[in-house]
């Protein structure tokens, strides 16, 4: 959540040289931008890092890879050794299958608070940031009521109402339903928006008045069309940089909510794991901690290096800037 | 300006290191913990056990429970002997110890605090009736002593008329207190050693009003200054405390154990207390195994911190000179059937095979390291309708039989059963025992859907009913059985504590009769007979009755655990002495070789 | 001036359609969707007569539309009643927190920002070197861990192992919480650096890149003295809004590190009210967050006009 206003108010003194490349059509924009991001080795580290955290995630889903993990393979609170890497947890479960199997709490929670945020945000953003005047006081004035509200206590209270309907939920979505994980995607879906929401609106102020934005109202494109079809593809490259940034917001935030009593149930979470290790460490037992906070580091690690490689090939302005 | 920086970070880095605090020894200090925000100090709210530990420091009743003695046993405290009963048992007259004073404060003339009287008791009991306080411990008194359910109810939603007199509650002299009842009432007795019966002064709150929770006077051994909720609670010694000696009467185990060392002597023995507010139990963990504190009552989730699986005391405790105190708890801990849910209501046959099917043992290796005891019925040992020998039919582990009246019940395999929700407390511990039963109730094709709460809503769901199976745990209010048994009784369901609502006529009868009767082996038959019968209809799965775990450290002396820990803390003694020479030695923060540890 | 003083005051305007918004959230979360909180306090037995009072007195019995104007109420008189937990007056409540917070996340602001704009300034003066890409990646790496990971660890190492720090509790009165607040703070500033450091690293870049750097680089000024002189004048800017906007989320103090080391402030009041169910206290946190929130926002836009004149507020 940090303001970005300092940057924007640099840049709009180079806007009007930068304008030019804004008049090339998109599809070029993204060619290049995988080139450039071809070229950073690091970057192509981190995104086959993700990609196989997703495949993993994926694969434990389907229950083709440690879906024993509730299995007892050995004594309660059994050290790492050569059969059990990271040991047993206190009821003798296997910490590596549980972590494998943690990967999809893990890439869920980024995946689907993004689903939540990013229509919320981008809508919100572009409405406020091109009609302006009332649309935009009420939009921005929305905004500030939410972000004046401590993360932390917006979290707990949406999970407290979407627990309230549980029956409701249960009986809509199966009885296979976790309303501790639904909770937590929707309290961090909802919590998220606001951070894109001010970058898309200062985007789409910048834009709305641009000469090719004007071109295309000249050739009879209405309010929706020229939104549609010619700003928002020139703001899309945030929604991507951001949302790789966003995603390890959320894996790390749900250690947190883990915290607060907001866990996953069910199944194992790195978050439940690394809270469970309260206890744990103080009697020397450390495996779950380390475990669990190894492949919390790895993932949340390439993501925000291929979210700033992202920013780098998208935003060529920014290059080498972050 | 580069280098300025730079020595600016090194300045602050070196500020850094060494940053304790030097400790003091001259004085004898207790160091204690308590895990959760003290609600302020007024007898008339202490509902939680934590903050009536704190309340009795500073307050005191007519009666207490003695120190050392099991079971437990009621002595006179503020009372000068125990009381006069009539032979209709309705009538109880106590005689009050003369010359005992309030603490000094500001609140009486000249600040010098007065002689407590028998109208302080009458007009303390006031209060916990007087509905504008909310008391949470009314229920103790509600409907039982002649006039004051009337009073209370003449001044609902106003402000209460103290002047105004109660039958029930009548001072014959400065001296002598007398109680009447409405009803033959057994445990009334323990209602005057639990804090809501505590002797508060007027004086104080009047003075301090709102704020009185914060400003305590009381007549015990301990004082403070006004409370401000800062996770730090400091009392000093009652100067003016009256002659109150260390008891000289115990067990054979209490005189090898040393607690009768400093019998006969005055007490309180330490200069001050000092409580410190730790939530997070690896905090106060840590902070009891460097020496911070002087004894840990351990909350009895977290004691598997201290011990290695399947043995006593991890030895590297031992060799710091740690000691690991066990003792026996009235307490019993259940997994509750709502028996309104139509799922449970009439089908017996399918609570039995779930009860069956849960291994009470493995429970108690996995989660109270063995030294909890299976319980069969919902009366703990210590008090009067326990039968050790009792084996309850359904509370033994039998997948087979499970497996057998699970299809008598209708849904062989499981197959039919919708999913079950079971609700818990979010706490790790909690949440480890609910996925216990769950995995148990899988063994046999049940399937549970874990749902973690809050307290907070935990306890609305329950008190709704909107709960369908949950976790729960009760302690006694006093040693007495009949606060167990009317976990089940009728009249006592949700919102009351009678949470699985269980309702039967016969039960309600005989227990209406029981709870009457004064403490005897016949009542204790009674007693025996109810709790085994109930047993057989599971409208709880029983799990165990709990030990306490108290850590201590060697220097603190003459500690003895107690359910009533209410004004035991007067009775503490700390080795100053030996506490300086420990913590300085600094084998506090050493670990000693955990593979040392594993011999048995 | 008239213009600013214009703006100034209409700014402050917006603090009450916020204020009211923010109350209507709360009003819906607390009063609307929330649990009825009555069981909760009353105890193991409560009577169907105590129920019935404890509701009149929370105010439960009247009717939506008055709720929602208590909540106003308590926002604009700042009284906000007493706790459900500890039955303590809540304003009061607020002003013994208020300082334990600050003795933690003062000091610790501090520090974290001197630090991160000196290694924010050291990177940005050997920017591609390869001290540049150590600084980087450390940045991220520590990023990438989870705070309550850092809490667990340091608590355990730096306070009980090595007894290096106190391992919990709080003293009130100078020098005495400097024992206590030490590790938290240093906490604090690792979990800082990271984010900070790439940030400020941002903003000064962006000024080497503006045209007027390179003309002094042409005229022949040392790389010294441009970033120094110019550079970080310039960039002072946005720094110093940046820092101001970050001062109202100080007072809220750090819910995590006073939790664990049982700190007495804000934070750990917030955290003890959520576990609570402590709608009172909860309602105040929010308010008061939102005001001092909009407060400071409109302190940083303040700050900006003075100190760049270019940028007119409109």
């Amino acid at each position: 959540m940090i303001e970005q206003t300092a940057i924007k108010n640099r840049i709009k003194v180079n806007d009007m040289k930068n304008d030019s490349i804004k008049l090339i059509k998109n599809r070029s924009l993204w060619f290049d931008a995988w080139d450039r991001l071809k070229q950073d080795k690091i970057a192509l580290v981190s995104l086959s890092i993700v990609l196989f955290y997703a495949i993993v995630a994926l694969l434990s889903a389907m229950g083709l890879l440690a879906a024993d993990w509730n299995e007892i393979v050995g004594p309660s609170y059994a050290a790492p050794s050569s059969e059990h890497w990271f040991g047993t947890d206190f009821l003798g479960r296997s910490v590596s299958r549980k972590i494998i199997n943690g990967t999809q709490v893990a890439m869920s929670v980024g995946l689907i608070s993004s689903f939540i945020a990013i229509p919320i945000g981008l809508t919100l953003g572009a409405v406020a940031g091109y009609f302006g005047k009332w649309v935009d006081e009420i939009i921005v004035w929305f905004y500030t009521t939410f972000s004046s509200i401590p993360g932390i206590m917006l979290l707990m209270s949406i999970a407290f109402v979407i627990k309230k309907f549980q029956d409701s939920l249960t009986s809509f979505f199966g009885s296979d339903f976790d309303i501790g994980l639904f909770a937590v995607f929707i309290a961090l879906g909802l919590t998220s928006w606001v951070g894109l929401c001010r970058l898309i609106r200062g985007e789409v102020l910048k834009h709305k008045d641009r000469e090719y934005v004007q071109a295309a109202g000249a050739l009879g494109a209405g309010h929706f069309r020229k939104l549609v079809k010619h700003i928002i593809p020139n703001v899309t490259h945030i929604v991507i940089i951001n949302t790789s940034l966003q995603f390890q917001i959320a894996i790390k935030s749900e250690v947190i909510l883990s915290y607060l009593g907001l866990g996953v149930s069910g199944q194992p979470s790195w978050g439940t794991m690394i809270n469970d290790a309260k206890e744990e460490l103080a009697r020397g037992v450390y495996w779950q901690l380390l475990g669990a906070t190894l492949a919390m580091f790895v993932v949340v690690l390439a993501f925000n290096i291929l979210g700033d490689a992202l920013r780098d090939a998208l935003d060529p302005k920014l290059k080498g800037k972050s | 300006m580069n280098k300025f920086k730079l020595g600016l970070s090194l300045l602050l880095l070196v500020t850094f290191v060494s940053c304790t605090k030097k400790k003091n020894y001259e004085e004898k200090v207790l160091v204690r913990n308590v895990s959760a925000k003290v609600k302020g100090l007024d007898p008339v709210n202490a509902g939680d056990t934590y903050s009536s530990t704190e309340i009795a420091r500073v307050y005191e009743g007519l009666l207490e429970y003695h120190y050392l003695k099991r079971p437990y046993q009621l002595q006179p405290n503020l009372a000068e002997a125990m009381p006069e009963v009539s032979e209709d048992g309705l009538t109880y007259t106590f005689k009050i110890k003369k010359g005992v004073k309030f603490h000094d404060n500001k609140c009486f003339p000249n600040g010098k605090g007065r002689e407590l009287k028998a109208e302080d008791f009458i007009y303390s009991i006031k209060r916990m009736a007087d509905t504008k306080n909310i008391s949470t411990g009314w229920w103790l008194l509600d409907g039982k002593i002649v006039g004051l359910n009337a009073w209370s109810d003449k001044y609902k939603g106003k402000d209460a008329n103290y002047s105004d007199s109660v039958e029930g509650l009548t001072a014959i002299d400065d001296h002598t207190l007398q109680f009447k009842l409405t009803q033959k009432y057994p445990q009334f007795l323990y209602s005057l050693a639990m804090v809501y019966t505590f002797a508060v002064p007027k004086e104080a709150v009047d003075m301090y009003g709102e704020e009185f929770l914060n400003n305590p006077v009381g007549t015990g051994p301990f004082m403070t200054e006004t409370y401000r909720q800062t996770n730090k609670i400091v009392y000093e010694k009652n100067p003016n405390y009256r002659d109150v000696f260390y008891p000289s009467e115990g067990s054979e185990e209490d005189k090898k154990l040393g607690l009768l060392e400093p019998a006969g002597k005055k007490v309180p023995f330490v200069d001050k207390i000092i409580v410190n507010i730790l939530t997070e139990s690896s905090t106060s963990f840590l902070a009891f195994e460097s020496g911070n504190l002087d004894f840990s009552e351990i909350p009895k989730d977290n004691f598997d911190q201290v011990v290695v699986p399947g043995k006593g005391l991890a030895t590297d405790y031992a060799a710091k000179g740690i000691v690991l105190d066990i003792s026996p708890d009235l307490d019993v801990t259940y997994m509750a059937f709502n028996t309104e849910d139509p799922l449970f209501k009439n089908n017996v046959k399918l609570r039995r095979a779930m009860s069956l099917a849960y291994d009470n043992a493995k429970n108690n290796e996995l989660f109270y390291n063995n030294q909890g005891l299976e319980a069969q019925t919902i009366i703990p040992p210590g008090i009067g309708g326990y039968d050790p020998k009792f084996k309850s039919t359904y509370g033994q582990y039998d997948l087979a039989k499970a497996k057998a009246l699970l299809a008598e019940a209708g849904y062989p395999d499981g197959k039919g059963l919708p999913e079950i929700n079971y609700e818990t407390l979010s706490k790790t511990s909690s949440r480890q025992a609910a996925e216990f039963f769950q995995k148990s109730m899988s063994d046999i094709g049940i399937t549970i859907k874990v749902n973690t709460n809050t307290w907070p809503q935990l306890t609305h769901k329950t008190k709704k009913k909107t709960a369908q199976m949950f976790g729960m745990a009760w302690l006694g209010d006093y040693p007495d059985g009949e606060n167990f048994l009317q976990l089940l009784y009728g009249p006592n369901a949700s919102p009351g504590p009678n949470g699985s609502n269980y309702n039967n006529e016969e039960f309600n009868k005989e227990f209406d009769v029981a709870k009457n009767m004064q403490p005897g082996p016949k009542r204790a038959a009674i007693y025996s007979k109810l709790a085994q019968k109930v047993s057989d209809e599971v409208p709880l799965i029983l799990g165990v009755h709990r030990t306490s775990y108290v850590l201590k450290h060697a220097w603190l002396k003459n500690y003895k655990f107690s359910t009533f820990n209410h004004g035991n803390s007067k009775f503490y003694d700390v080795d100053m002495d030996l506490k300086e020479k420990t913590i300085k030695s600094g084998i506090l923060n050493k670990t000693v070789d955990k593979k040392t540890a594993k011999a048995d | 001036m008239n213009g600013n003083l214009n703006y100034i005051l209409r700014r402050l305007l917006y603090l009450v359609p916020v204020l009211l918004g923010v109350c209507f959230l709360i009003f819906i979360l607390f009063n609307v969707v929330a649990p009825d909180p009555v069981h909760m306090l009353l105890g193991k037995h409560p009577s169907q007569d105590q129920i019935i009072q404890l509701r009149e007195q929370l105010g439960l019995n009247k009717s939506l539309f008055f709720q929602y104007v208590d909540i106003v109420r308590s926002a604009f008189t700042f009284d906000f009643g007493r706790s459900w937990s500890t039955k303590q007056d809540i304003s009061t409540m607020f002003m013994n927190g208020a300082i334990p917070s600050l003795t933690l996340t003062l000091p610790a602001f501090t520090i974290a920002t001197f630090t991160s704009i000196f290694f924010a300034v050291i990177v940005a003066y050997f920017r591609g070197k390869g001290i540049d890409l150590f600084i980087r990646i450390s940045c991220i790496a520590m990023m990438s861990i989870s705070s309550l990971v850092y809490i667990l660890v340091f608590q355990y190492f730096l306070a009980f192992k090595w007894g290096l720090f106190e391992i919990s509790g709080y003293e009130y009165g100078f020098p005495n919480f400097l024992y206590y607040v030490s590790l938290p703070i240093l906490i604090w500033v690792i979990l800082s650096l990271g984010p900070d450091i790439r940030f400020y690293r941002t903003l000064i870049l962006d000024e080497i890149y503006q045209d007027y750097v390179r003309t002094a680089r042409a005229k022949g000024l040392s790389e010294r003295v441009i970033l120094f002189k110019h550079v970080l004048r310039n960039a002072m800017i946005p720094i110093v809004t940046y820092t101001v906007v970050q001062l109202p989320f100080l007072l809220l103090g750090s819910l995590l590190l006073e939790s664990f080391f049982s700190i007495p402030g804000l934070g750990d009041m917030t955290i003890n009210a959520l576990n609570a169910s402590d709608f009172p206290v909860l309602k105040a946190m929010s308010i008061f967050s939102a005001v001092a929130y909009i407060f400071f926002t409109l302190m940083q836009d303040i700050i900006y006009t003075i100190v760049d004149p270019r940028i007119k507020l409109q």
